[in-house]
């Protein structure tokens, strides 16, 4: 269900794979541009419509190979979970994080992302 | 620098104000702090706020170099970090608007509140990198502006 263009820049890889409940996508290298929102915006939207249309329960975020992810990438994924604030409970999926606990950033800012829209994300090893 | 020949150890770096160099200079601090302080996850958390006061600079620094100062205390075990640069008085006025704003109350509030405001931006600012370093590595800010265009942020953890 979740389909999307593999990307391959000089820093990060994103590429992901579908699956019944909705699909994973990976992310590899070093999210550090000066504005990653002309990568991540566009590709966290056809996410999340792809999900909505194909009645996603879950799509997965692997992070475990990322080894960095400014501010500005938390921005992101932030403005991704606040879309789905406006889904109506009955359309709803869940945002599933893979964090590798041995990368001392991912311990501090991913749990901070289940705030923003409680219950919608779910932190995992 | 001889390591253990003080209990306080420093380093500086500065460099012209270009984005490539960022990376670089998160690497180095990273490893130098590793084996400074013999704390890895100290030295990543402070990497990452070195990284993002860095951003700052970088992005909106006129014309100047960007300055790094990293002291070690070795007998209070605390670390600062100094980020120096220049800039517009509009930028540094800006600045001192979030930093104001993002250094007050509950460090997690402060956060989130300021992840659910950076969504609704779309004009390539997340203004959440001081608030990420008061939130992820504990930290004390602190601000000095000099003649209206030159501003220094330092981050403080104990």
């Amino acid at each position: 269900m979740i389909h999307i263009n593999p990307v391959e820049q000089e820093k990060i890889k994103i590429s992901a794979t579908s699956s019944p409940e909705g699909g994973t996508v990976f992310f590899s290298g070093d999210i550090d541009m000066a504005d990653p929102s002309p990568l991540l915006d566009p590709l966290f939207e056809q996410v999340h419509s792809q999900a909505l249309d194909g009645g996603a329960s879950a799509v997965t975020l692997d992070f475990t190979q990322l080894a960095f992810l400014n501010s500005s990438g938390i921005k992101a994924i932030a403005k991704w979970i606040m879309r789905l604030a406006a889904v109506p409970d009955a359309r709803k999926y869940k945002i599933k994080i893979i964090h590798n606990p041995e990368v001392t950033w991912q311990l501090t800012s991913l749990p901070t992302l289940t705030y923003l829209v409680p219950g919608s994300v779910e932190i995992i090893s | 620098m001889e390591p253990n020949a003080s209990s306080k150890e420093y380093i500086e770096l500065k460099f012209s104000p270009h984005w490539n160099y960022i990376s670089a200079a998160r690497s180095f601090l990273q490893n130098f702090l590793a084996i400074s302080t013999g704390d890895q996850t100290r030295a990543d958390r402070i990497a990452m706020s070195a990284s993002e006061l860095l951003e700052n600079a970088v992005k909106y620094s006129v014309n100047s170099e960007t300055y790094m100062y990293v002291g070690v205390d070795h007998e209070s075990r605390s670390v600062s970090i100094t980020v120096t640069n220049e800039s517009t008085p509009e930028s540094i006025q800006a600045l001192k608007a979030i930093f104001d704003k993002v250094t007050k109350g509950d460090p997690l509030e402060a956060y989130v509140s300021q992840m659910k405001e950076a969504a609704t931006r779309s004009d390539g600012k997340s203004q959440l990198g001081l608030v990420r370093i008061r939130y992820e590595a504990g930290a004390e800010l602190s601000m000095r502006i000099e003649q209206d265009t030159r501003v220094s942020i330092t981050v403080e953890m104990k």
